[in-house]
């Protein structure tokens, strides 16, 4: 064993004893520095704002700023992903044909969709894998539930799957009394700690080692103040793997189907998956029907692009294809739309589907590293939750396509090429048109958009300067105003541009 | 699954599939595939060894089975429940044999596998598995160290060439075609907690690969 | 040739002597510029904020304004940016989004009576440039009588950067450059520092300063703490917004780093 790559991966330690400021993902009250339009007299008569959600991205991101340095603890251990993401791919000559050829791959996909549908349920079918179709995360529960049912079993252990995370499967199974072990180290500390993920790849990424020890501490008698990641990993491994030993039920998720041959592919490093679909007597596999793949051989170009995109290793340790149960088991594969279906029918947002869930987008994206997953208020968060989200629910998340500057780091770093902070504008687009914008933002436009129509109106609007202290959205009002409460305002000039120029030039 | 589920399960394939029809797109050609950057044949190992030390692997060439049992024999002394899926460590193991088609459970506490494996690649350290080599699914992630044998001459430069590799492998013998396989490179780990590499996170705990090349004599190789 | 000069509202409004600095800049390399006095902005303040159905009477505004000249030429990619992606083309046509009720109808306003309703193709988004770009990719600059003897620190303002590619993008497996730099190293006694990361955004993002007022801020403090540890004694970027706040962050932390244009760099005299 050699070389660098061997060495812990630590990240400098930059708030040693601040145990404070975990995000809550309970109530956090809205900033009372925010510019409550409706509170201004000029706005009094306008209808209250109905349409935003009560713990809006920027509401949660406030709360999870009051800690800066965990910010930046944060911040800089996903900036440093995003350069191990960097130097993996310099190490492929072809990076950018290999991303340009998975996009066009997924063009195909989503063109042809029903037809490769079709063709992986006959080929499943015919390597003896049973296939289920679910129209909604309710019905992929419900046969999620009949299948533990029929075995009574009340039991499983589950591997990594944002679409169960989508579907809440867990709170299902909890509420109809069954008992579910997320395996995949980062979702059992979440799971312990009574949170959702808040990161795809990285499921714990927002919590300290100090505060996993004592959720080990708490839940599996670790000793207080143990906060050595190999010792905690050895703990949750010894835990583990008396669970994997002991179900007879093993969920997984899926990270490509194979339409030519009827296989799926899983992709850990932990083991997890493999661990619970190979010793369980029924593994069933959930996946979103714009997983699917044309042929095998297309697997080599996903698979290059996955792992280095998601932590920057060539490869995940493991990347199983599952063709045919075992004998004497049975595999189900659960083929859920959830709204896919109508997403791929939004010209201008279909291409999200393209998505292969690597989280390079989160890494990369300036916003996500700052306000931390749990901001987003979704299964999915980061930029390309930011897109996917609205589609389930507009109002509830008609927030995230506003939660990113547009800077354009995500499409750059996505591997199949998703033109994500066009979508971002596009949905904010959707989300105004369809009436789910804040009223008094909507007022503001208006009478922004008044002025900038009407050069006379412009001009004459007062003093240099007044017009745009009192009306641009980025220095609204002053004394109290959002801008202000952080920083300067510019220095009114004594002319503007304009009037220099009528006198110099003209 | 009872009746009305059946049913239900049915419907929701109809609605999706129809309303799927409907809103895909225009035809859209696949694309040709990338061959990837060629690596000269004498550079195919040495590369897959690097890749593989650079994941928390160890690699060794060595010119036959006898060195490999030694080798063994020196590096793992104390391990109690040794299983292989090479006939060829028969005396040195548990033979595959009386482990195939017992309950996987009982594997729990085999502390070293040593299983034959198809190729290597270059790129990445990967090694390509089928379920036929494994003795069991469950044998290559329960056990707590891991060694795959594969041939010197195997290793591919990439996983465009893998995926060549295994269809032909399976175009060579139907025994080859899988009902289950999976690439495995390096052993078992995470970094969930600080993106703190810790290895051996559910599966092995170390993997090492020896490349087999009988037509080495021992002088100067392993 | 004759230029039309675009000066952003803001740059209008708070920071003359940018435009002033465009203006010079450009006559000295021989352009005829002119400034046509009725423009206002280019109406990606609401566009960004999901309001692009609002921007019609801001386009009209601006095809009236520009299309006669033979170049439009503004001191920030990210206007430049808005016009080439979003303009509308009266005669090619129609306007993007269709809520008739909330636009302003500006040819029923007396200004504009005589507005025509459908013009000739304008070709504004092939003929509008950031200034970085048209100095080196139209007019070819390769020499500058300048001088700025200070540590300067490059601001990658996003939307010049990833959207109009004025440099290489980090995130790309692609070779460097960076048409920015090459302007600032014909400037004579410049030493531009190397920053940690060379192209994160600095949390201005429009509308996204005030509603989401930490995150920006916090973006912005750390853009601001990256020059300042490498020791730059000027900030200076493109896009004249990114430093509006960046220098806003500054002045609050009462730092003596002082931000600047590229375009007062570029005319710099010191």
């Amino acid at each position: 064993m050699s070389g660098s790559n061997q060495k812990p991966l630590e990240v400098p330690e930059q708030s040693e004893g601040n145990e404070q400021g975990s995000p809550q993902w309970g109530e956090p009250k809205l900033s009372s520095d925010r510019t409550d339009f409706n509170a201004l007299p000029e706005f009094a008569k306008l209808p209250k704002a109905n349409s935003r959600h009560k713990q809006d991205h920027a509401a949660l991101a406030a709360e999870f700023n009051k800690d800066e340095p965990r910010v930046d603890w944060h911040d800089e251990t996903l900036w440093w992903v995003r350069q191990k993401r960097d130097k993996a791919a310099a190490r492929v000559p072809e990076w950018e044909l290999l991303r340009d050829t998975a996009s066009r791959i997924k063009d195909n996909v989503l063109s042809n969709l029903s037809g490769y549908l079709r063709q992986f349920e006959e080929e499943a079918t015919r390597n003896g894998i049973t296939v289920h179709w679910a129209a909604d995360a309710n019905e992929h529960n419900e046969i999620v539930l009949s299948i533990l049912s029929r075995h009574k079993i009340d039991k499983m252990v589950k591997s990594k799957s944002m679409l169960t995370e989508e579907c809440h499967l867990n709170e299902f199974l909890h509420e109809k009394g069954i008992d579910v072990v997320d395996t995949d180290l980062g979702e059992r500390v979440v799971q312990l700690a009574g949170e959702p993920p808040s990161h795809i790849v990285l499921p714990c990424i927002h919590l300290k080692k100090q505060e996993i020890g004592e959720i080990f501490h708490e839940h599996l008698g670790t000793p207080k103040g143990n906060a050595d990641p190999q010792f905690l990993t050895h703990a949750a491994r010894l835990h583990l793997r008396e669970k994997f030993l002991t179900r007879r039920v093993a969920l997984t998720g899926v990270n490509f189907a194979v339409a030519e041959t009827g296989e799926f592919v899983v992709c850990t490093n932990e083991g997890n998956a493999d661990m619970g679909a190979h010793l369980a007597d029924v593994h069933i596999a959930s996946m979103g029907i714009e997983k699917l793949i044309p042929q095998r051989r297309h697997l080599g170009v996903f698979l290059r692009l996955l792992t280095r995109s998601a932590t920057g290793q060539p490869i995940t340790t493991y990347s199983s294809h599952f063709r045919r149960p075992r004998q004497g088991q049975e595999m189900h594969i659960v083929l859920v739309d959830n709204g896919r279906s109508v997403h791929l029918g939004r010209k201008d947002f279909r291409n999200s589907l393209k998505c292969i869930r690597c989280a390079a987008c989160f890494n990369t994206c300036p916003v996500y590293r700052r306000s931390g997953g749990h901001s987003y208020h979704t299964a999915v968060a980061g930029p390309i939750g930011s897109i996917l989200s609205p589609n389930l629910d507009m109002k509830k998340y008609a927030d995230l396509p506003f939660a990113s500057t547009l800077c354009g780091s995500c499409s750059n770093v996505c591997p199949v090429k998703i033109d994500i902070h066009e979508q971002l504008y596009k949905w904010r687009q959707v989300i105004v048109q369809e009436g789910y914008a804040a009223a008094g933002k909507t007022a503001v436009m208006k009478t922004m958009n008044w002025v900038l129509s009407h050069p006379g109106v412009y001009h004459t609007a007062g003093k240099t300067g007044r017009w745009f202290m009192l009306n641009a959205p980025f220095t609204v009002k002053n004394g109290f105003n959002t801008w202000y409460r952080q920083r300067d305002m510019p220095t009114p000039p004594k002319q503007s541009f304009g009037d220099w120029y009528k006198k110099n030039k003209k | 699954m009872n009746e009305s589920s059946n049913t239900a399960t049915r419907n929701s394939r109809d609605k999706i599939l129809n309303t799927v029809h409907g809103n895909q797109p225009a035809p859209r050609e696949l694309p040709p595939l990338p061959e990837g950057t060629p690596v000269a044949p004498g550079d195919l190992a040495p590369t897959f060894i690097t890749a593989l030390e650079a994941i928390g692997a160890t690699a060794y060439i060595v010119s036959g089975f006898d060195r490999i049992a030694t080798m063994l024999h020196e590096q793992f002394p104390g391990a109690r429940r040794i299983v292989t899926g090479c006939p060829q460590l028969n005396a040195f193991a548990e033979a595959a044999a009386a482990a195939k088609g017992l309950d996987p459970h009982l594997l729990e506490n085999v502390e070293l596998a040593i299983l034959p494996a198809h190729f290597g690649v270059a790129e990445n350290g990967a090694c390509w598995i089928t379920e036929t080599q494994m003795v069991e699914r469950a044998l290559p992630f329960i056990a707590q160290r891991l060694v795959l044998v594969i041939p010197h001459s195997s290793i591919v430069p990439n996983m465009h060439a893998a995926y060549d590799r295994i269809a032909a492998l399976e175009a060579e013998a139907p025994a080859n075609t899988y009902g289950f396989s999976t690439f495995i490179a390096g052993p078992s780990k995470t970094a969930d907690i600080e993106q703190s590499l810790v290895l051996g996170a559910h599966g092995p705990i170390s993997l090492t690969v020896f490349l087999l090349d009988e037509e080495l004599s021992d002088a100067g190789y392993f | 040739m004759r230029v039309g000069l675009f000066i952003p509202c803001y740059i209008d409004q708070f920071y003359p002597q940018v435009g002033i600095a465009t203006l010079e800049l450009l006559e000295k390399q021989g352009c005829e510029v002119v400034f046509p006095p009725e423009q206002t902005c280019c109406g990606q303040p609401m566009a960004n904020s999901g309001f692009e159905h609002l921007t019609k009477g801001c386009n009209d505004l601006f095809i009236k304004n520009f299309e006669a000249f033979d170049y439009i030429v503004a001191p920030s990619g990210s206007c430049v940016l808005h016009i080439k992606e979003h303009i509308h083309d009266p005669a090619s046509q129609k306007p993007p989004e269709a809520a008739s009720s909330d636009r302003t109808d500006i040819s029923a306003l007396p200004e504009f009576a005589n507005f025509p309703t459908a013009h000739s193709r304008h070709n504004i988004p092939g003929k509008i440039f950031e200034l970085v770009e048209f100095l080196t990719d139209v007019l070819k600059v390769d020499k500058l009588e300048a001088s700025f003897p200070y540590k300067v620190g490059l601001h990658q303002s996003c939307h010049g950067q990833r959207g109009l590619k004025l440099a290489q993008m980090s995130e790309l497996m692609a070779p460097p450059f960076s048409k920015p730099q090459q302007l600032l190293n014909l400037v004579k006694g410049l030493q531009l520092v190397e920053l940690d990361r060379k192209d994160e955004c600095c949390g201005f993002g429009g509308t996204f300063c005030v509603f989401e007022e930490a995150i920006s801020v916090k973006m912005g403090k750390d853009r601001v703490a990256d020059h300042i540890r490498h020791e730059a004694e000027v900030i200076t970027a493109s896009d004249m917004s990114c430093l509006m706040h960046l220098e806003g962050i500054l002045r609050r932390q009462q730092s003596k780093v002082q931000i600047k244009h590229i375009a007062e760099i570029l005319n710099a005299r010191l």
